[in-house]
């Protein structure tokens, strides 16, 4: 098997088809979502839409969220009048039903049921007001950092990766980016890709990655994205400061000299295949020979 | 005093780094401060195949090796609950008994032993339950009453004020020969179980028998109910 061969059976193995339980369940919780939404902000019509990967087509299977967005029409101040009402009133309607925890311009959803406590639905609403009437640009509150609104267009978001000719590689950084614990913004990490490789378009899979490990390795310093749908008012810089860029450089150089010392599987492992009944036939198997293993305890 | 072994010790960080991140390709030595974590993703293995896989955070001791590492599941998969052995409040694990450590990840073993280790039978048995399964080599009970089946297990006895006087000794000074047993059997202690009072001060910290008596003590007459209380067998 060739490396790009190796390359797209990993793809194929994270890919998340629209009737797979995993899709199915999304979509379940973002109806919860959309009608809580909507039964507790009767008289604002709101634009609730998928937004993130699901929108872009770079969902993996190993590691997903759903990002909703929830935006108040122009003028519409039925939600709140400032656009941190807006945020603080949303993540009040949540509450209702979820643990919702800030993170940035969005909220976090995850089990507030005691048996499943904190466990995280990988559901992110973003909550904001439409500029003006075009429903295209919009105003975010952002509740870290010094400035608290945030201009976007989600349009131009999704565009710019659905657009970039780049998907593939995309999910495969993506994938890199959580199997290595880098804590970096996927929206970030989507614009390092895409600007990486903009001009590696025509060439293979495995070319692809090695080209963007060798810019964060060699050139982490110089590294630098602007927001396509607002280059000039979202300052990203922050997003990508120094530690990050290290950890970056680091993790692509390891990875690297691992294609280079023991091949790709090393980089991704073996393409998962296994149905559930196999997995816990393989768990039971493991635990019967496992060394050393100690019985879990709680204080 | 802050601790930073990997500054008192470089050579000895340098081998613990080389050898996770060579037994575990996604995971990552990362600096934070003057704390050392280590993150990214950790395998459930069977015969040399990934089964599994946890996105974790495993927080270094300040004194490491001397103390546990603190680990979590990062990827908010595994539900804050006390009957999955997360605490609520931090989400972090408890993979073990700290007691039980000198049997699992004895005292001067490489780090790369707690992830091959207790880490993995961890998350491997995390898997089974998430699977409907049940724990694959049983559970302590939470607090006091775990402290309890532990110690019942090693000095055999159910008698907890026994046990807390066997514990008084393994976290006493200096254990004299001429105390008496504390099983009660009348005699001195150097005549019945001064071998096994010796072999427990070795294998278990003193600041983890002495939370331990401590949790025991606390526990009181609430604690005669654990005579009771078996660890959940395994399967």
């Amino acid at each position: 098997m060739t490396a790009n061969e190796y390359l797209y059976d990993v793809l194929a193995s994270q890919a998340l088809t629209d009737d797979s339980d995993e899709i199915k369940a999304l979509q379940k919780h973002r109806a919860d979502v959309e009608k809580l939404l909507r039964d507790e902000f009767k008289d604002s019509a709101l634009t609730i839409r998928y937004a993130g990967s699901k929108a872009k087509g770079t969902m993996n299977r190993e590691s997903y969220d759903l990002d909703i967005i929830s935006y108040s029409a122009s003028g519409d101040t039925t939600i709140g009048e400032t656009l941190q009402d807006i945020y603080d009133n949303t993540k009040k309607a949540l509450a209702k039903k979820y643990l919702v925890e800030q993170k940035g311009s969005a909220l976090r959803l995850k089990s507030c049921d005691p048996e499943n406590l904190g466990v995280d639905f990988h559901i992110d609403v973003v909550p904001g007001r439409f500029t003006d009437d075009t429903k295209t640009d919009a105003y975010l509150y952002q509740s870290t950092g010094d400035k608290k609104r945030l201009k976007t267009n989600l349009d131009v978001h999704l565009e710019h990766v659905r657009e970039s000719g780049l998907i593939d590689p995309i999910r495969l950084a993506k994938l890199w980016k959580v199997r290595n614990g880098l804590p970096i913004r996927t929206f970030v990490l989507e614009l390092i890709v895409i600007k990486t490789l903009k001009d590696k378009k025509e060439t293979g899979i495995s070319e692809q990655m090695e080209h963007f490990w060798k810019e964060l390795r060699d050139n982490s310093a110089n590294l630098s994205v602007e927001d396509p749908a607002n280059p000039s008012g979202n300052d990203l810089s922050k997003e990508l400061d120094d530690n990050l860029k290290a950890q970056l450089a680091s993790a692509a150089r390891r990875t690297l000299k691992q294609i280079d010392e023991s091949g790709w599987e090393v980089v991704y492992g073996e393409p998962e295949k296994k149905e559930k009944a196999e997995k816990v036939q393989f768990l039971r198997q493991a635990a019967s020979v496992a060394v050393a293993p100690a019985r879990p305890w709680l204080p | 005093m802050s601790h930073m072994w990997q500054r008192e010790d470089p050579a000895f960080y340098e081998r613990e780094k080389v050898a996770v991140e060579t037994a575990y390709p996604n995971l990552h030595f990362v600096e934070d401060g003057d704390i050392v974590c280590v993150r990214g993703t950790f395998p459930v293995i069977s015969e040399g195949q990934v089964i599994d896989r946890y996105s974790v955070e495993l927080q270094l001791a300040r004194d490491h090796p001397v103390g546990l590492p603190v680990v979590r599941e990062v990827g908010g998969r595994l539900p804050r609950h006390a009957d999955r052995h997360i605490n609520a409040h931090d989400g972090s694990a408890c993979a073990l008994l700290p007691d039980e450590r000198w049997r699992v990840w004895p005292k001067g073993a490489p780090l790369v032993d707690f992830l091959k280790g207790p880490l993995h039978g961890f998350f491997l048995a995390q898997s089974l339950v998430e699977a409907g399964q049940p724990w694959p080599w049983g559970q302590w009970a939470h607090g006091a009453k775990g402290v309890f089946q532990f110690y019942r297990e090693i000095l055999k006895t159910t008698d907890l004020h026994v046990m807390i006087t066997f514990l008084e000794y393994i976290t006493a000074k200096k254990p004299k020969g001429h105390w008496a047993c504390a099983c009660r059997s009348g005699k001195p202690l150097r005549k019945c179980h001064f071998v096994l009072v010796s072999s427990l001060r070795e294998k278990i910290a003193r600041k983890d028998a002495l939370r331990s008596l401590q949790a025991l003590k606390a526990a009181g007459d609430s604690a005669i109910e654990m005579t009771e209380a078996k660890p959940t067998p395994a399967t």
